[in-house]
């Protein structure tokens, strides 16, 4: 009874341009240890196989390093691994896999399928059916030689593809790489594994999309799994079992803050993150000069707490109440330019005038500190 | 605020208690001369204001020597209707009291309850300075320091502007300026002065340009590191393509055939070429037979003109001839007068010759018998020069020896004679017959003898006497004599004379000759200065030449008188002109008869030519000749169509086979061959060097490479921005609080300056003291100056200084604060018409406010209308309540 673990979209060589250095790093390692997770993965639940479908790579020249570091990554799991180029890795006359190939990083129960055609795994009863991407960007379905292909009849016809499904995904309808809805159908498949897609997206009972193992942006949702497939026989119904991988979780809120119990639902909720997340936080609105100091305190502590917490707060604007400027003891002129940068900011939704204002304000609190003290 | 009573005690030199009371609201006039303590109650209500109860920095207020004094000041005063009493003491009992109306403040809050009414502040230890006294620093000017307004202004700051709230409303602020000073050194973290970046702001601006940078490189070299991967792929594919297509070689194929068709033309070509050379002789051929049947044809045609040839040269001929007499004639015409003028030119040399000759004999003649008459007389001097010198010779003696045989005959005549009058006279006078012999010498007759020697006188028969003359003198006068004598005789000897008469004789016949010598021999040599030889030479030489002149006029004919002779020159010009027309003559001749043998001979040739052609036309070769010729070339004209038609004919076939485009193949197809097989080379190389170009650049990590330094360049950006947003509101914040404030102090510069100008109008009518923006009085200017108020002279300075103290004590009141005004002997520098424009805004002043004036000068302000209080009748008085 065959069965094997269904991957893609590694993106092996990304940086994270919007991190911190050290968070960046962070995320960095964690795809790696990702493919290590999916070896492990594949021992634990005895897989013949592993898939990957495409995108192992981000890029075609990535580092040396880098390339010997994903092969390394995979040496846990000794059955046959299947890695097909996406339009990141693309087979071309010179591609990251033919470097790998001449760094002789490529272990031998590693296939790189870098034509189209078919594997057979002997050992394993599966006859791997790959349209490799042998260009960055194709515009026919790579996937439609698959219906000529012969495979021994009691093998189990696997598809291995990297694109998008005609008409079934959001917003990518026009997209490159196209693959025909029915293509497992129509091939006569009995399981098409599909990599682009980076969240983990079923297509119809025989084709998904496995999603990346390890989350890499804010949108996507339920990325961050690996799948297993278990098919019973060739023809039978494959069961699909989705199997968590990532180690981070990736957040991105955007959050109006109008009155004050806005942003303490705001606060409550960044405390019941784990602290494996990623956060991006945009607000918007307005907060007192009270408000203010109370979410900086409170991102202060998430930042120290989150792999990584960014807050953008040029949306939102400051608004001094009467008790704050009293507070802040801001009398004769310096009350003036309180209250001309508040008008400013409201009038023309003036950054610089918040910014400002924000200044003045972290002055005269200090200041009241210090005659406080 | 008025200050109604004030009592010190133990206070410097005021060690018993002094009051000072009955102070008036206005102006209180307060005099004593120097040291009476004048300066020591200024002190005083300085001290009861200023120093802290419990400061150990108030010695000075000690009375010297009194270590256990306790310096004391009472001061009564009234404001805002509560009378004040203030009771402070220093070092040995520190207290300080205040009761104002029914509160009690005691220690500190007594202190501060002051300052705060007056608005100044504590030092935090030590003695009190300018800069901690607020606005009565302002008010109360220490002697001499008037005219430093600034300063006082700057101390009184804050207190000031916290004063005249209540006249600016709610507008000043606490530790505004201090808010502003910090922005500002915030702001100057990141911007310059222009709001340029500065510091980590700018080499944030300056990382971020060098990121874009190597992005932007970075992405360029991806680029083409894809282009090299696209150009590989398409390469390769090319390569594969034409490796299986091999298209280079039906290109070899295709030019071999054109090589072939190629071939053929050429042979062809070679044909044609052969045939065109036989053409080429055939015409030549044809060509030559042609010009001998012309040359056969002309011959008649020449001999006529042979014909005209000769009688042209006949005639030219007889012409020739004709002119031949004439010419002849010329010549012998121009012969004869060249020899007529030949004759004339030598008949005018010889008569020339003649007259020269003649010239030649008469000077001879003359010459010679010059030289004639210089021999005759030349030969009589000679005569005469020979006898003189006959003369001479006969009578040679020589002079100096006469002399000296003069002079010894004189001597010798002197001793004769002296020695006769000494000597022995012998006389004797014999019988005649009778002879004696003296000394040999026989003595007859009579006689006498002197003897000077021993002498011997035999007597014959007798004997023989001897005499011995006596006298040693005799003997050797004798000697003398003797010497003398034989001198004379030996000079006469020498000279050959017998006597002295005789040398002298001879001398003088001798000197006589000399002279006649000497002139025979002057004369003589006038004439003849070579000698006789050689006169008589000459005159021999001159008779010879003379001789053969005569015979050579006598030689030369003697012209006939009668023939005309002209000038030499004048015959030798006509022979010169008669000799060059005989040349040309002669060579017209010459010429004449060259032409004429030309011509002789040409008429010659002409007649042969003539008769040889004549010879020659009546010939039957020529006629044959003339039949081959025409046959010859009808058949070369025949082989001559053939090989045209030939020609033609195969010009056309190759033209058909187009050989210049044959070429253009030829060059077309090798072309190919070379480009299709040198692409293919080319594309394999290419395919290698990219290959081994992308290996390299892979293994850069290009893509990776560029991620990380996105990533880089984004940290730097958010930093970037950070800072750039940082510094606009900073910018902005800074911009607005200086705006702010400066309106604020806008607001209180109109009413300080309108009681400025109160003031000044009484003193510079003219004139006006801006205030600026620190509530300073700044540009002063008075009709044309302009300038700064510290610009102006010290007096000036002063009253300018009065006067902005006075305009701040009417702003305070108006602002509802107290006012006290202390003048400690100010003014000092002021002219009398100041003085007195001051004594009015003083008493302006007064009106308004409470001036306490201390002077050492009363008499000055005699004339302030006020009761002065001096302070030493005032120490008289016992002590006040």
């Amino acid at each position: 009874m065959p069965k094997f673990l269904h991957t893609a979209d590694w993106q092996m060589g990304r940086t994270f341009t919007r991190f911190e250095t050290e968070d960046g790093a962070a995320l960095v390692e964690a795809r790696f240890e990702a493919i290590e997770t999916l070896a492990q993965l594949a021992n634990e639940h005895e897989c013949d196989a592993v898939l990957v479908a495409g995108d192992v790579f981000d890029a075609q020249t990535v580092s040396d390093r880098t390339i010997r570091r994903v092969f390394n990554a995979t040496k846990a799991f000794v059955g046959p691994w299947v890695m097909l180029p996406g339009n990141h890795d693309a087979a071309l006359a010179e591609s990251v896999w033919t470097r790998a190939q001449r760094l002789g990083a490529v272990p031998e129960n590693v296939h790189l399928a870098l034509q189209p055609g078919v594997i057979d795994l002997e050992a394993q009863g599966l006859s791997i059916l790959c349209a490799p991407l042998t260009q960055r960007h194709t515009y026919g379905d790579l996937t439609e030689p698959f219906s000529g292909y012969e495979t021994p009849e009691d093998f189990l016809r696997v598809g291995l593809a990297h694109g998008s499904v005609q008409g079934l995904l959001p917003d990518e309808i026009d997209s490159t790489n196209p693959i025909a809805p029915d293509r497992a159908k129509a091939s006569r498949l009995d399981y098409l594994a599909l990599g682009d897609w980076h969240g983990t997206k079923q297509i119809d009972e025989r084709t998904w999309y496995s999603g990346t193992p390890e989350p890499e942006r804010f949108r996507n949702n339920e990325a961050g799994n690996a799948l297993i497939v278990e098919v019973s026989e060739p023809g039978a119904t494959p069961t699909v079992t989705s199997l968590p991988t990532g180690r981070y979780q990736w957040h991105q809120w955007r959050e109006t803050l109008a009155v004050h119990s806005d942003l303490e639902q705001l606060l409550e909720r960044l405390n019941t993150l784990p602290e494996s997340a990623v956060v991006d936080l945009r607000l918007e609105g307005s907060v007192t000069l009270a408000g203010e100091e109370t979410l900086l305190k409170a991102l202060s502590v998430a930042e120290a707490r989150f792999r990584s917490l960014r807050c953008e707060r040029s949306g939102l604007q400051l608004t001094p109440t009467d008790q704050d400027i009293a507070a802040l003891k801001a009398d004769g002129y310096v009350g003036e330019v309180v209250e001309s940068l508040r008008e400013r900011q409201e009038g023309a939704q003036d950054d610089v005038a918040r910014d400002a204002l924000a200044i003045l304000a972290g002055m005269l609190r200090e200041r009241e500190q210090e005659v406080g003290q | 605020m008025k200050l109604q009573r004030m009592r010190i005690e133990q206070l410097r030199q005021f060690r018993k208690p002094f009051v000072l009371d009955n102070l008036q609201t206005g102006l209180n006039l307060i005099h004593g001369p120097n040291e009476s303590g004048k300066s020591t109650l200024v002190r005083a209500i300085r001290a009861a204001f200023f120093e802290r109860y419990r400061s150990t920095a108030v010695d000075d207020l000690r009375p010297w020597g009194d270590s256990a004094a306790a310096p004391t000041i009472e001061l009564d005063f009234e404001h805002d209707k509560r009378t004040w009493r203030l009771t402070k003491s220093f070092l040995q009992r520190k207290r300080c009291d205040l009761v104002v109306g029914t509160e009690t403040y005691s220690e500190d809050d007594a202190e501060e309850k002051l300052a705060e009414l007056l608005g100044y502040q504590y030092p935090k230890r030590g003695a009190s300075k300018a800069e901690h006294w607020g606005i009565p620093g302002l008010l109360w000017v220490e002697q001499g320091t008037g005219q430093d307004i600034e300063q006082a202004i700057e101390h009184a700051g804050d207190h000031l502007k916290s004063a005249l709230n209540s006249m600016v409303g709610e507008v000043a602020s606490s530790g505004g300026d201090d808010l502003i000073e910090t922005v500002r050194s915030q702001r100057d973290t990141l911007l310059t002065g222009t709001g340029k970046p500065r510091g980590d702001y700018l080499k944030l601006e300056k990382d971020r340009a060098q990121y874009e940078l190597e992005i932007e490189e970075l992405k360029e070299r991806v680029h083409k590191y894809q282009e090299q991967v696209d150009r590989l792929g398409k390469l390769t594919q090319d390569y594969e393509q034409a490796e299986a297509e091999r298209p280079w070689e039906d290109a070899q194929r295709q030019l071999e055939e054109a090589r072939v068709r190629y071939q053929q033309v050429e042979r062809l070509e070679q044909q044609q070429n052969q045939e065109k050379a036989t053409l080429s002789q055939l015409q030549q051929n044809h060509r030559l037979l042609q010009q001998n049947k012309e040359h056969l044809e002309g011959l008649s045609r020449q001999l006529e003109g042979r014909k005209a040839e000769l009688d042209r040269a006949e005639r030219d001929l007889a012409t020739a001839e004709a002119q031949t007499p004439m010419i002849a004639g010329r010549l012998s015409e121009a012969r004869s007068a060249y020899e007529q003028a030949e004759k004339q030119r030598k008949l005018a040399g010889l008569l020339q010759t003649r007259q020269r000759l003649e010239q030649d004999v008469r000077r001879l003649e003359q010459q010679k018998q010059v030289l004639t008459d210089n021999l005759a007389k030349a030969k009589e001097y000679h005569q005469q020069l020979e006898q003189a010198r006959q003369q001479a010779r006969e009578n040679r003696i020589d002079a100096e020896l006469v002399k000296r045989l003069r002079a010894t005959g004189n001597q010798l005549n002197e001793e004769t004679i002296r020695s006769r009058t000494i000597a022995t006279r012998l006389s004797w006078q014999l019988d005649a017959g009778a002879s004696l012999t003296l000394n040999d010498e026989s003595l007859t007759g009579q006689g006498e003898q002197q003897l000077l020697e021993e002498s011997t006188l035999v007597i014959p028969g007798v004997g023989t006497l001897g005499i011995t003359p006596g006298g040693e003198e005799l003997a050797s006068t004798r000697r003398k004599l003797k010497t003398l004598e034989e001198n004379l005789e030996e000079q006469l000897k020498t000279l050959g004379v017998e006597s002295v008469q005789q040398a002298e004789d001879r001398l003088s016949a001798f000197e006589s000759a000399a002279r006649a010598v000497k002139h025979a021999d002057e004369l003589f040599k006038s004439l003849a200065p070579a000698g006789l030889e050689q006169l008589i030479s000459d005159q021999k030489e001159a008779e010879v030449e003379l001789e053969k002149a005569k015979t050579q006029l006598e030689a030369t004919p003697k012209p006939d008188p009668k023939e005309n002779v002209p000038a030499l020159e004048e015959a030798e010009a006509a022979f010169t002109r008669a000799g060059t027309a005989l040349d040309k003559a002669e060579t017209d001749d010459r010429t004449h008869q060259s032409s004429l043998s030309a011509l002789k001979q040409a008429r010659d040739n002409a007649k042969t030519e003539w008769q040889r052609l004549a010879d020659e036309e009546k010939s039957p070769e020529r006629q044959q000749q003339l039949r081959q010729i025409t046959t010859d070339l009808a058949n070369i004209e025949k082989q001559q169509a053939e090989l045209q038609a030939s020609l033609e004919r195969r010009e056309r076939e190759i033209r058909d086979a187009r050989p210049d485009f044959l070429k253009q193949d030829i060059e077309r197809y090798q072309n190919a061959v070379n480009q299709l097989r040198q692409t293919q080379e080319n594309r394999g190389r290419e395919l290698r060097d990219i290959k081994v170009r992308l290996e390299a650049w892979g293994a850069e990590g290009l893509e990776e490479q560029l991620n990380e330094k996105e990533a880089e360049y984004d940290q730097c950006n958010r930093r970037y921005q950070e800072l750039h947003r940082r510094a606009q509101a900073l910018d902005l914040l800074l911009n607005l609080l200086t705006e702010k404030r400066q309106a604020l102090t806008r607001r209180l510069q109109a009413p300080l300056q309108k009681h400025l100008n109160h003031y000044l109008s009484v003193l510079f009518p003219e004139a006006s003291l801006e205030v600026d923006e620190q509530l300073r009085p700044g540009t002063f200017s008075r009709g044309t100056e302009l300038g700064q108020i510290t610009e102006l002279s010290f007096g000036a300075r002063e009253q300018m200084g009065l006067i902005s103290r006075l305009a701040y004590a009417d702003l305070l009141r108006e602002a509802g604060r107290p006012t006290l005004v202390i003048l400690d002997d100010t003014l000092v520098h002021s002219d009398s018409d100041r003085l007195e424009d001051m004594k009015r805004i003083l008493f302006d002043a007064a009106s308004r406010h409470q001036i306490l004036l201390f002077t050492c000068h009363p008499e000055k302000w005699q004339d302030l209308g006020v009761p002065p209080v001096d302070i030493q009748a005032s120490k008289g008085v016992p002590n006040g309540t």
